[in-house]
Protein backbone atom coordinates (compact mmCIF):
# COMPACT_ATOMS: atom_id res chain seq x y z
CA UNK A 1 0.00 0.00 0.00
CA UNK A 2 3.17 2.68 0.79
CA UNK A 3 6.32 2.29 0.38
CA UNK A 4 9.07 4.41 1.44
CA UNK A 5 12.79 4.50 0.80
CA UNK A 6 15.32 7.53 2.12
CA UNK A 7 12.83 9.59 2.47
CA UNK A 8 14.41 13.19 3.09
CA UNK A 9 13.22 16.66 3.68
CA UNK A 10 15.10 19.51 4.41
CA UNK A 11 13.40 22.73 4.55
CA UNK A 12 15.13 26.34 3.82
CA UNK A 13 14.22 29.34 5.63
CA UNK A 14 15.61 32.57 5.86
CA UNK A 15 17.61 33.29 8.76
CA UNK A 16 15.58 35.72 11.48
CA UNK A 17 17.46 38.30 13.33
CA UNK A 18 16.50 40.11 16.24
CA UNK A 19 17.46 42.82 17.26
CA UNK A 20 16.72 46.79 15.75
CA UNK A 21 15.94 46.42 12.31
CA UNK A 22 15.80 42.51 12.97
CA UNK A 23 12.35 41.76 10.63
CA UNK A 24 13.63 44.03 7.85
CA UNK A 25 16.99 41.93 8.15
CA UNK A 26 15.08 38.88 7.85
CA UNK A 27 13.49 40.10 5.01
CA UNK A 28 16.10 41.14 2.81
CA UNK A 29 18.76 38.38 3.93
CA UNK A 30 20.30 36.20 1.61
CA UNK A 31 21.20 33.44 4.32
CA UNK A 32 19.44 30.81 4.73
CA UNK A 33 18.80 27.84 7.89
CA UNK A 34 18.40 24.40 7.06
CA UNK A 35 16.61 22.21 9.15
CA UNK A 36 16.43 18.37 8.14
CA UNK A 37 12.91 17.21 9.29
CA UNK A 38 12.63 13.88 8.29
CA UNK A 39 15.75 12.14 7.47
CA UNK A 40 16.57 9.26 5.61
CA UNK A 41 13.35 7.50 6.64
CA UNK A 42 11.92 3.77 4.92
CA UNK A 43 9.16 1.82 5.94
CA UNK A 44 6.43 -0.06 4.11
CA UNK A 45 3.01 -0.57 5.02
CA UNK A 46 0.61 -3.44 3.63
CA UNK A 47 -3.30 -3.64 2.73
CA UNK A 48 -5.55 -3.31 5.55
CA UNK A 49 -2.61 -2.81 7.95
CA UNK A 50 -3.45 0.02 11.24
CA UNK A 51 0.28 1.30 11.82
CA UNK A 52 0.83 3.58 15.10
CA UNK A 53 3.27 6.31 13.73
CA UNK A 54 4.54 7.61 16.81
CA UNK A 55 7.36 10.26 18.21
CA UNK A 56 7.98 13.53 19.77
CA UNK A 57 6.11 16.76 18.93
CA UNK A 58 8.75 17.93 15.83
CA UNK A 59 9.67 14.81 15.31
CA UNK A 60 8.88 14.69 11.48
CA UNK A 61 5.47 12.77 11.62
CA UNK A 62 3.50 15.54 10.09
CA UNK A 63 5.86 16.08 7.75
CA UNK A 64 6.11 12.64 6.65
CA UNK A 65 2.18 12.81 6.38
CA UNK A 66 2.25 15.96 4.44
CA UNK A 67 4.74 14.38 1.78
CA UNK A 68 2.37 10.77 1.70
CA UNK A 69 -0.37 13.48 0.93
CA UNK A 70 1.06 15.19 -1.73
CA UNK A 71 1.40 18.75 -0.39
CA UNK A 72 4.89 18.63 0.17
CA UNK A 73 7.90 17.57 -2.14
CA UNK A 74 10.73 15.44 -0.68
CA UNK A 75 13.81 16.76 -0.96
CA UNK A 76 15.07 12.97 -1.81
CA UNK A 77 13.78 9.87 -1.34
CA UNK A 78 10.48 7.87 -3.03
CA UNK A 79 7.69 7.41 -2.10
CA UNK A 80 4.75 5.07 -3.69
CA UNK A 81 1.03 4.97 -2.02
CA UNK A 82 -0.91 2.60 -3.71
CA UNK A 83 0.77 3.02 -6.57
CA UNK A 84 1.24 6.78 -6.94
CA UNK A 85 4.26 9.00 -6.69
CA UNK A 86 1.71 11.76 -4.34
CA UNK A 87 3.40 14.98 -5.54
CA UNK A 88 3.52 14.00 -9.06
CA UNK A 89 0.16 12.55 -9.41
CA UNK A 90 -1.68 14.65 -6.63
CA UNK A 91 -5.27 14.86 -7.51
CA UNK A 92 -5.19 11.16 -7.94
CA UNK A 93 -3.56 10.08 -5.18
CA UNK A 94 -6.13 12.65 -2.89
CA UNK A 95 -8.87 10.32 -3.77
CA UNK A 96 -7.47 7.50 -2.54
CA UNK A 97 -6.47 8.76 1.18
CA UNK A 98 -8.75 10.69 3.76
CA UNK A 99 -6.83 12.78 6.83
CA UNK A 100 -8.22 13.71 10.19
CA UNK A 101 -6.33 16.63 12.43
CA UNK A 102 -7.04 16.32 15.63
CA UNK A 103 -5.94 19.67 16.36
CA UNK A 104 -7.92 21.40 13.15
CA UNK A 105 -10.91 20.64 11.62
CA UNK A 106 -11.77 20.36 7.83
CA UNK A 107 -15.10 21.55 8.69
CA UNK A 108 -16.81 24.80 8.01
CA UNK A 109 -17.56 26.82 11.07
CA UNK A 110 -20.03 28.82 10.59
CA UNK A 111 -22.19 26.40 8.03
CA UNK A 112 -24.15 23.66 9.55
CA UNK A 113 -22.48 19.77 9.41
CA UNK A 114 -24.04 18.45 6.56
CA UNK A 115 -22.92 21.26 4.21
CA UNK A 116 -19.39 20.59 4.98
CA UNK A 117 -19.75 16.82 3.88
CA UNK A 118 -21.69 17.65 1.20
CA UNK A 119 -18.85 20.13 -0.07
CA UNK A 120 -16.44 16.52 0.04
CA UNK A 121 -19.22 14.81 -1.92
CA UNK A 122 -18.87 17.24 -4.10
CA UNK A 123 -15.43 17.82 -4.61
CA UNK A 124 -14.08 14.18 -4.74
CA UNK A 125 -17.11 13.39 -7.40
CA UNK A 126 -19.50 11.32 -5.02
CA UNK A 127 -22.39 10.16 -6.96
CA UNK A 128 -25.56 11.48 -5.36
CA UNK A 129 -26.90 8.12 -4.45
CA UNK A 130 -23.66 6.82 -3.27
CA UNK A 131 -23.39 10.20 -1.49
CA UNK A 132 -26.74 9.31 0.54
CA UNK A 133 -25.82 5.66 1.09
CA UNK A 134 -22.36 7.10 2.92
CA UNK A 135 -24.18 9.75 4.65
CA UNK A 136 -26.32 7.23 6.18
CA UNK A 137 -23.97 4.67 7.13
CA UNK A 138 -22.06 7.53 9.29
CA UNK A 139 -25.35 8.73 10.38
CA UNK A 140 -25.87 5.24 11.95
CA UNK A 141 -22.23 4.42 12.73
CA UNK A 142 -21.36 8.14 14.68
CA UNK A 143 -24.23 9.19 15.65
CA UNK A 144 -24.15 12.16 13.13
CA UNK A 145 -28.38 12.32 13.20
CA UNK A 146 -28.65 14.81 15.75
CA UNK A 147 -26.26 17.64 14.97
CA UNK A 148 -25.94 17.08 11.33
CA UNK A 149 -28.03 20.51 10.90
CA UNK A 150 -25.79 22.34 13.29
CA UNK A 151 -23.42 25.13 12.76
CA UNK A 152 -20.08 23.40 13.48
CA UNK A 153 -19.04 26.20 15.34
CA UNK A 154 -21.41 25.33 17.98
CA UNK A 155 -20.61 21.46 18.26
CA UNK A 156 -18.74 19.79 21.48
CA UNK A 157 -15.45 18.64 20.10
CA UNK A 158 -16.34 15.08 20.40
CA UNK A 159 -19.06 15.86 17.88
CA UNK A 160 -16.75 17.83 15.77
CA UNK A 161 -14.46 14.97 15.84
CA UNK A 162 -17.32 12.91 14.67
CA UNK A 163 -17.96 15.35 12.31
CA UNK A 164 -14.45 15.41 11.15
CA UNK A 165 -13.49 11.75 10.75
CA UNK A 166 -17.38 11.33 8.67
CA UNK A 167 -15.97 14.19 6.01
CA UNK A 168 -12.60 11.89 6.32
CA UNK A 169 -14.28 8.67 4.84
CA UNK A 170 -17.34 10.24 3.16
CA UNK A 171 -15.80 8.62 -0.51
CA UNK A 172 -14.32 5.59 0.79
CA UNK A 173 -10.66 6.06 0.29
CA UNK A 174 -8.37 2.89 1.30
CA UNK A 175 -6.15 4.92 3.36
CA UNK A 176 -6.26 7.33 6.19
CA UNK A 177 -4.33 9.02 7.93
CA UNK A 178 -5.19 10.51 11.67
CA UNK A 179 -3.19 12.68 13.53
CA UNK A 180 -4.17 12.77 17.04
CA UNK A 181 -7.94 12.15 16.21
CA UNK A 182 -8.70 11.85 20.43
CA UNK A 183 -6.75 14.80 21.31
CA UNK A 184 -8.97 16.25 24.03
CA UNK A 185 -11.55 14.07 24.14
CA UNK A 186 -13.42 12.51 27.45
CA UNK A 187 -13.01 8.82 27.84
CA UNK A 188 -16.13 7.83 26.07
CA UNK A 189 -15.40 9.78 23.29
CA UNK A 190 -12.47 8.31 22.97
CA UNK A 191 -13.75 5.29 23.02
CA UNK A 192 -16.04 6.02 20.13
CA UNK A 193 -13.51 7.22 18.24
CA UNK A 194 -11.70 4.40 18.51
CA UNK A 195 -14.57 1.96 17.52
CA UNK A 196 -15.01 3.74 14.62
CA UNK A 197 -11.87 3.40 13.30
CA UNK A 198 -11.78 -0.76 13.94
CA UNK A 199 -15.10 -0.66 12.24
CA UNK A 200 -13.67 1.34 8.98
CA UNK A 201 -10.11 -1.17 9.06
CA UNK A 202 -12.00 -4.20 9.32
CA UNK A 203 -15.24 -3.61 7.01
CA UNK A 204 -13.55 -2.15 4.45
CA UNK A 205 -9.81 -3.31 4.69
CA UNK A 206 -9.11 0.38 4.90
CA UNK A 207 -5.37 0.90 5.92
CA UNK A 208 -4.48 3.58 8.87
CA UNK A 209 -1.81 5.21 10.05
CA UNK A 210 -2.08 7.04 13.13
CA UNK A 211 -0.34 9.32 14.99
CA UNK A 212 -1.09 9.69 18.59
CA UNK A 213 0.32 10.75 21.91
CA UNK A 214 -2.32 8.68 23.37
CA UNK A 215 -0.50 5.04 23.73
CA UNK A 216 -3.96 3.86 24.80
CA UNK A 217 -5.24 4.39 21.07
CA UNK A 218 -1.92 2.36 20.01
CA UNK A 219 -2.39 -0.62 22.19
CA UNK A 220 -6.26 -0.93 21.05
CA UNK A 221 -6.35 -0.36 17.58
CA UNK A 222 -2.29 -1.17 16.30
CA UNK A 223 -0.24 -4.19 16.28
CA UNK A 224 2.78 -2.28 14.57
CA UNK A 225 4.28 0.94 15.54
CA UNK A 226 6.85 3.35 13.73
CA UNK A 227 8.97 5.53 15.82
CA UNK A 228 10.62 8.46 15.18
CA UNK A 229 12.69 10.90 16.35
CA UNK A 230 14.61 14.07 15.04
CA UNK A 231 13.68 12.84 11.70
CA UNK A 232 14.80 9.26 12.06
CA UNK A 233 13.10 5.65 12.63
CA UNK A 234 14.14 4.62 15.78
CA UNK A 235 12.11 1.21 15.97
CA UNK A 236 9.83 -0.54 12.84
CA UNK A 237 8.16 -3.68 14.40
CA UNK A 238 5.11 -5.20 16.06
CA UNK A 239 4.19 -3.92 19.47
CA UNK A 240 3.90 -7.37 20.72
CA UNK A 241 7.84 -7.77 20.64
CA UNK A 242 8.99 -4.45 21.40
CA UNK A 243 6.55 -5.10 25.32
CA UNK A 244 8.36 -8.62 25.43
CA UNK A 245 10.52 -8.05 28.12
CA UNK A 246 10.90 -8.98 31.72
CA UNK A 247 8.88 -7.68 34.32
CA UNK A 248 10.94 -5.51 36.90
CA UNK A 249 10.68 -5.54 40.55
CA UNK A 250 11.57 -1.72 41.98
CA UNK A 251 12.57 -1.35 45.63
CA UNK A 252 13.49 1.33 47.74
CA UNK A 253 16.38 0.45 50.22
CA UNK A 254 16.55 2.20 54.18
CA UNK A 255 20.33 2.60 54.00
CA UNK A 256 19.98 3.31 50.09
CA UNK A 257 23.52 1.98 48.96
CA UNK A 258 25.36 2.62 45.53
CA UNK A 259 24.73 -0.53 44.60
CA UNK A 260 22.99 -4.19 45.25
CA UNK A 261 23.57 -7.15 43.02
CA UNK A 262 24.90 -5.31 40.34
CA UNK A 263 22.50 -2.92 40.09
CA UNK A 264 23.12 1.00 40.23
CA UNK A 265 20.73 3.21 42.86
CA UNK A 266 18.68 5.31 40.18
CA UNK A 267 18.26 9.07 40.06
CA UNK A 268 15.00 8.64 42.65
CA UNK A 269 16.86 6.21 45.05
CA UNK A 270 15.66 3.10 43.60
CA UNK A 271 16.88 -0.21 42.37
CA UNK A 272 15.34 -1.56 39.70
CA UNK A 273 15.87 -5.75 39.03
CA UNK A 274 14.59 -7.78 35.73
CA UNK A 275 12.71 -10.41 36.91
CA UNK A 276 14.07 -13.54 35.59
CA UNK A 277 14.52 -15.94 38.53
CA UNK A 278 12.11 -16.92 40.93
CA UNK A 279 10.86 -13.84 42.89
CA UNK A 280 10.09 -14.61 46.30
CA UNK A 281 13.75 -16.20 46.42
CA UNK A 282 14.85 -12.54 45.02
CA UNK A 283 13.18 -10.21 47.36
CA UNK A 284 14.40 -12.96 50.01
CA UNK A 285 17.60 -12.12 49.56
CA UNK A 286 17.62 -8.74 49.30
CA UNK A 287 16.10 -8.91 52.16
CA UNK A 288 18.52 -10.74 54.18
CA UNK A 289 21.16 -8.26 53.55
CA UNK A 290 19.15 -4.52 53.53
CA UNK A 291 15.90 -3.35 54.82
CA UNK A 292 13.24 -2.62 52.41
CA UNK A 293 10.89 -0.19 52.95
CA UNK A 294 8.90 -0.08 49.42
CA UNK A 295 8.71 -2.65 47.32
CA UNK A 296 6.81 -3.31 43.95
CA UNK A 297 6.56 -4.80 40.84
CA UNK A 298 6.22 -3.20 37.39
CA UNK A 299 4.80 -4.45 34.59
CA UNK A 300 6.38 -4.01 30.53
CA UNK A 301 3.72 -1.30 29.25
CA UNK A 302 4.16 0.69 26.04
CA UNK A 303 5.02 3.89 27.59
CA UNK A 304 8.13 3.10 29.73
CA UNK A 305 9.86 1.24 26.56
CA UNK A 306 8.87 3.91 24.63
CA UNK A 307 10.38 5.96 26.82
CA UNK A 308 13.43 4.29 27.10
CA UNK A 309 14.29 4.10 23.55
CA UNK A 310 13.73 7.85 22.85
CA UNK A 311 16.10 8.52 26.13
CA UNK A 312 18.78 6.83 23.86
CA UNK B 1 -17.14 25.01 -3.05
CA UNK B 2 -20.14 27.81 -4.61
CA UNK B 3 -22.62 26.72 -2.40
CA UNK B 4 -20.22 27.06 0.60
CA UNK B 5 -19.48 30.89 -0.27
CA UNK B 6 -23.24 31.57 -1.00
CA UNK B 7 -24.07 30.03 1.94
CA UNK B 8 -21.31 31.52 3.89
CA UNK B 9 -23.02 35.04 2.40
CA UNK B 10 -26.27 34.34 3.73
CA UNK B 11 -24.85 32.95 6.86
CA UNK B 12 -22.67 36.58 7.59
CA UNK B 13 -25.96 38.41 6.95
CA UNK B 14 -25.56 41.13 9.76
CA UNK B 15 -22.49 42.21 7.76
CA UNK B 16 -24.71 42.66 4.26
CA UNK B 17 -26.92 44.53 6.45
CA UNK B 18 -24.93 47.20 7.27
CA UNK B 19 -23.28 46.88 3.86
CA UNK B 20 -26.19 48.13 2.17
CA UNK B 21 -26.91 50.83 4.66
CA UNK B 22 -23.25 52.21 3.92
CA UNK B 23 -24.36 52.03 0.34
CA UNK B 24 -27.25 54.08 0.74
CA UNK B 25 -25.29 56.76 2.48
CA UNK B 26 -22.41 56.74 -0.04
CA UNK B 27 -24.73 57.27 -2.42
CA UNK B 28 -26.80 59.94 -0.74
CA UNK B 29 -23.08 61.51 0.11
CA UNK B 30 -22.22 61.57 -3.38
CA UNK B 31 -25.39 63.04 -4.96
CA UNK B 32 -25.51 65.91 -2.20
CA UNK B 33 -21.86 66.66 -2.79
CA UNK B 34 -22.02 66.23 -7.23
CA UNK B 35 -25.43 67.84 -7.25
CA UNK B 36 -23.36 70.93 -5.55
CA UNK B 37 -20.62 70.98 -7.34
CA UNK B 38 -22.60 70.76 -11.03
CA UNK B 39 -24.29 74.17 -9.67
CA UNK B 40 -26.52 75.24 -12.41
CA UNK B 41 -23.93 74.31 -15.32
CA UNK B 42 -25.73 71.62 -17.35
CA UNK B 43 -22.67 69.52 -18.66
CA UNK B 44 -18.99 68.70 -16.89
CA UNK B 45 -16.23 66.79 -19.10
CA UNK B 46 -19.41 66.23 -21.99
CA UNK B 47 -21.38 64.30 -18.52
CA UNK B 48 -24.67 66.04 -17.69
CA UNK B 49 -25.83 66.14 -13.93
CA UNK B 50 -28.74 63.22 -14.93
CA UNK B 51 -25.89 60.90 -15.95
CA UNK B 52 -23.68 61.35 -13.63
CA UNK B 53 -25.95 60.82 -10.98
CA UNK B 54 -27.01 57.33 -12.89
CA UNK B 55 -23.41 57.09 -13.65
CA UNK B 56 -22.23 57.35 -9.59
CA UNK B 57 -25.53 55.54 -8.20
CA UNK B 58 -24.57 52.25 -10.49
CA UNK B 59 -20.75 52.46 -9.96
CA UNK B 60 -20.90 52.43 -6.50
CA UNK B 61 -23.45 49.01 -6.72
CA UNK B 62 -21.00 47.60 -8.65
CA UNK B 63 -18.43 48.15 -6.60
CA UNK B 64 -20.09 46.36 -3.28
CA UNK B 65 -21.38 43.61 -5.55
CA UNK B 66 -18.42 42.93 -6.94
CA UNK B 67 -16.74 43.31 -3.48
CA UNK B 68 -14.55 39.93 -3.17
CA UNK B 69 -13.89 38.31 0.04
CA UNK B 70 -11.87 35.26 -1.34
CA UNK B 71 -8.75 37.17 0.05
CA UNK B 72 -9.57 37.24 3.83
CA UNK B 73 -10.73 33.43 3.75
CA UNK B 74 -7.39 32.79 2.10
CA UNK B 75 -5.45 34.58 4.48
CA UNK B 76 -7.65 33.13 7.24
CA UNK B 77 -6.66 29.28 6.16
CA UNK B 78 -3.27 30.18 5.71
CA UNK B 79 -2.70 31.36 9.37
CA UNK B 80 -5.03 28.78 10.85
CA UNK B 81 -3.57 26.12 8.41
CA UNK B 82 -6.78 25.09 7.28
CA UNK B 83 -5.46 25.86 4.14
CA UNK B 84 -4.11 22.27 4.48
CA UNK B 85 -7.13 20.47 3.44
CA UNK B 86 -7.78 22.91 0.28
CA UNK B 87 -4.18 21.67 -0.69
CA UNK B 88 -5.41 18.36 0.00
CA UNK B 89 -8.40 18.08 -2.37
CA UNK B 90 -8.22 16.33 -6.09
CA UNK B 91 -9.74 19.31 -7.37
CA UNK B 92 -7.03 22.74 -7.98
CA UNK B 93 -6.97 25.56 -4.90
CA UNK B 94 -7.08 28.48 -7.50
CA UNK B 95 -10.79 26.47 -8.76
CA UNK B 96 -12.01 26.35 -5.08
CA UNK B 97 -11.08 29.34 -4.26
CA UNK B 98 -12.48 30.94 -7.25
CA UNK B 99 -15.89 29.03 -7.15
CA UNK B 100 -15.92 30.21 -3.78
CA UNK B 101 -16.11 33.65 -4.60
CA UNK B 102 -18.76 33.19 -7.29
CA UNK B 103 -21.21 31.57 -4.94
CA UNK B 104 -20.28 34.63 -2.14
CA UNK B 105 -20.89 37.28 -4.83
CA UNK B 106 -24.30 35.37 -5.48
CA UNK B 107 -25.20 35.39 -1.81
CA UNK B 108 -23.99 39.15 -1.81
CA UNK B 109 -26.12 39.94 -4.33
CA UNK B 110 -29.07 38.06 -3.44
CA UNK B 111 -29.04 40.08 -0.20
CA UNK B 112 -28.30 43.62 -1.30
CA UNK B 113 -31.19 42.76 -4.56
CA UNK B 114 -34.33 43.95 -2.09
CA UNK B 115 -31.79 47.45 -1.84
CA UNK B 116 -31.42 48.07 -4.97
CA UNK B 117 -34.39 49.93 -5.42
CA UNK B 118 -33.60 52.44 -2.36
CA UNK B 119 -30.20 53.16 -4.20
CA UNK B 120 -31.83 54.00 -7.02
CA UNK B 121 -34.00 56.39 -5.48
CA UNK B 122 -31.27 57.72 -2.93
CA UNK B 123 -29.23 58.58 -5.77
CA UNK B 124 -30.90 58.41 -9.49
CA UNK B 125 -31.24 56.35 -12.27
CA UNK B 126 -31.86 56.67 -16.34
CA UNK B 127 -32.79 54.81 -18.90
CA UNK B 128 -29.77 52.48 -20.14
CA UNK B 129 -28.33 53.31 -23.29
CA UNK B 130 -26.46 50.37 -23.94
CA UNK B 131 -27.72 47.23 -21.62
CA UNK B 132 -26.27 44.39 -23.67
CA UNK B 133 -23.31 46.08 -22.93
CA UNK B 134 -23.44 46.71 -20.12
CA UNK B 135 -23.30 43.26 -18.93
CA UNK B 136 -20.96 41.99 -21.35
CA UNK B 137 -18.52 44.68 -19.43
CA UNK B 138 -18.95 44.34 -16.45
CA UNK B 139 -19.27 40.41 -16.30
CA UNK B 140 -15.79 40.47 -17.48
CA UNK B 141 -14.86 43.74 -15.57
CA UNK B 142 -15.66 41.10 -12.60
CA UNK B 143 -13.53 38.29 -13.59
CA UNK B 144 -10.60 40.48 -13.67
CA UNK B 145 -12.21 41.45 -10.31
CA UNK B 146 -11.77 38.13 -9.02
CA UNK B 147 -8.22 37.38 -10.75
CA UNK B 148 -6.60 40.16 -9.29
CA UNK B 149 -8.35 39.22 -6.05
CA UNK B 150 -6.64 35.64 -6.19
CA UNK B 151 -3.32 36.95 -7.30
CA UNK B 152 -3.37 39.29 -4.02
CA UNK B 153 -4.65 36.59 -1.57
CA UNK B 154 -1.36 34.15 -3.56
CA UNK B 155 0.92 36.98 -1.46
CA UNK B 156 0.03 35.51 1.76
CA UNK B 157 1.67 32.01 0.45
CA UNK B 158 5.18 33.94 1.11
CA UNK B 159 4.13 36.67 3.75
CA UNK B 160 1.60 34.96 5.96
CA UNK B 161 -0.07 37.83 6.39
CA UNK B 162 -2.08 40.03 3.77
CA UNK B 163 -3.73 42.32 5.53
CA UNK B 164 -2.85 45.32 4.83
CA UNK B 165 -2.27 44.68 1.36
CA UNK B 166 -5.94 44.22 1.18
CA UNK B 167 -7.10 47.23 2.38
CA UNK B 168 -4.30 49.33 0.62
CA UNK B 169 -6.20 47.25 -2.34
CA UNK B 170 -9.47 48.10 -2.14
CA UNK B 171 -8.82 51.79 -1.66
CA UNK B 172 -6.64 51.85 -4.55
CA UNK B 173 -8.87 49.53 -6.52
CA UNK B 174 -12.08 51.64 -5.00
CA UNK B 175 -10.87 54.74 -6.22
CA UNK B 176 -9.46 53.96 -9.76
CA UNK B 177 -12.63 52.17 -10.45
CA UNK B 178 -14.36 55.41 -10.60
CA UNK B 179 -16.41 54.81 -7.56
CA UNK B 180 -16.27 58.90 -6.07
CA UNK B 181 -15.20 60.61 -9.58
CA UNK B 182 -15.66 59.51 -12.65
CA UNK B 183 -12.69 58.84 -14.58
CA UNK B 184 -13.39 61.66 -17.38
CA UNK B 185 -12.68 63.93 -14.79
CA UNK B 186 -9.33 62.80 -13.82
CA UNK B 187 -6.69 65.39 -14.22
CA UNK B 188 -3.51 64.89 -16.49
CA UNK B 189 -1.23 62.05 -14.93
CA UNK B 190 -3.56 60.70 -13.17
CA UNK B 191 -6.24 59.81 -16.00
CA UNK B 192 -3.26 58.45 -17.42
CA UNK B 193 -2.57 56.20 -15.05
CA UNK B 194 -6.47 55.12 -13.95
CA UNK B 195 -6.79 54.28 -18.06
CA UNK B 196 -4.00 51.76 -18.02
CA UNK B 197 -4.89 50.23 -14.80
CA UNK B 198 -7.60 47.50 -15.19
CA UNK B 199 -9.95 48.73 -11.91
CA UNK B 200 -12.24 50.94 -14.41
CA UNK B 201 -13.64 47.77 -15.42
CA UNK B 202 -15.24 47.40 -12.55
CA UNK B 203 -16.91 50.67 -12.00
CA UNK B 204 -16.42 53.18 -14.86
CA UNK B 205 -16.48 51.47 -17.85
CA UNK B 206 -19.38 49.22 -17.47
CA UNK B 207 -21.07 52.26 -16.21
CA UNK B 208 -20.42 54.53 -18.87
CA UNK B 209 -21.32 52.25 -21.43
CA UNK B 210 -24.70 52.09 -19.43
CA UNK B 211 -24.99 56.18 -19.54
CA UNK B 212 -24.26 56.35 -23.15
CA UNK B 213 -20.46 58.23 -22.10
CA UNK B 214 -19.12 55.12 -23.90
CA UNK B 215 -20.60 54.43 -27.08
CA UNK B 216 -17.73 52.12 -28.90
CA UNK B 217 -17.69 48.36 -27.37
CA UNK B 218 -15.07 46.69 -29.13
CA UNK B 219 -12.56 48.18 -27.59
CA UNK B 220 -13.37 48.04 -23.90
CA UNK B 221 -13.99 44.43 -24.48
CA UNK B 222 -11.25 43.37 -25.81
CA UNK B 223 -8.62 45.19 -23.88
CA UNK B 224 -10.78 43.26 -20.95
CA UNK B 225 -10.16 39.61 -22.49
CA UNK B 226 -6.68 40.72 -22.87
CA UNK B 227 -6.39 41.57 -19.02
CA UNK B 228 -8.01 37.94 -18.72
CA UNK B 229 -5.88 36.44 -20.30
CA UNK B 230 -2.91 38.01 -19.19
CA UNK B 231 -3.70 37.85 -15.73
CA UNK B 232 -4.63 33.96 -16.16
CA UNK B 233 -0.75 33.34 -17.22
CA UNK B 234 0.54 35.79 -14.36
CA UNK B 235 -2.09 33.75 -11.69
CA UNK B 236 -1.07 30.11 -12.89
CA UNK B 237 2.71 31.19 -12.96
CA UNK B 238 2.45 33.11 -9.64
CA UNK B 239 0.87 29.89 -7.80
CA UNK B 240 3.07 27.07 -9.33
CA UNK B 241 5.68 29.42 -6.92
CA UNK B 242 3.59 29.69 -4.18
CA UNK B 243 2.98 26.02 -3.92
CA UNK B 244 6.24 25.44 -3.91
CA UNK B 245 6.56 28.04 -0.86
CA UNK B 246 4.00 25.87 1.14
CA UNK B 247 4.56 26.21 4.20
CA UNK B 248 1.45 24.57 6.74
CA UNK B 249 1.74 26.37 10.31
CA UNK B 250 1.96 24.71 13.18
CA UNK B 251 1.56 20.54 13.53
Amino acid sequence: MIRVEGLTKVFRRPRTFSGPFGALRTLVTRRHEEKTAVDDVSFEVDEGEVIGYLGPNGAGKSTTIKILTGILTPTSGTVEVNGLVPWRERSANARNVGVVFGQRSQLWWDLPLIESLRLVGSLYDVPAARFETSLKKLRDLLGLGEFLDTPVRQLSLGQRMRGDLAAAVLYEPPLLYLDEPTVGLDVLAKEAVREFIMETNSAGRTTVILTTHDLADVEALCKRIILIDHGKVLFDGAIDALVDQPRRLVVLLESAPEEVRGVTRDAEGRHVFDIREDLPGMIASIAAEHTIRDLSIEEPDLESVIKRIYAR
Amino acid sequence: MTRIGFRLALAYRSNIIMTCVTLVAQVFLLRMIWTSVYGSRPTAAGLTLDALLAYLTLANLQAFATHTVVARTIHDRIRTGTVFFDLARPVGYLRQMAAFQVGNTGGGLLLIAPVIPVVLLVGSITEPVNAAGYVITLLLGYVIALQLALLISLVGFWTMETGAISLLYRLVSQFFAGTMVPLAFFPGLLGVVAEILPFKYMGYVPAAIYVGHISDLSGPVLVEIAWIAGLSGLLALTWSRARRRVVIQGG
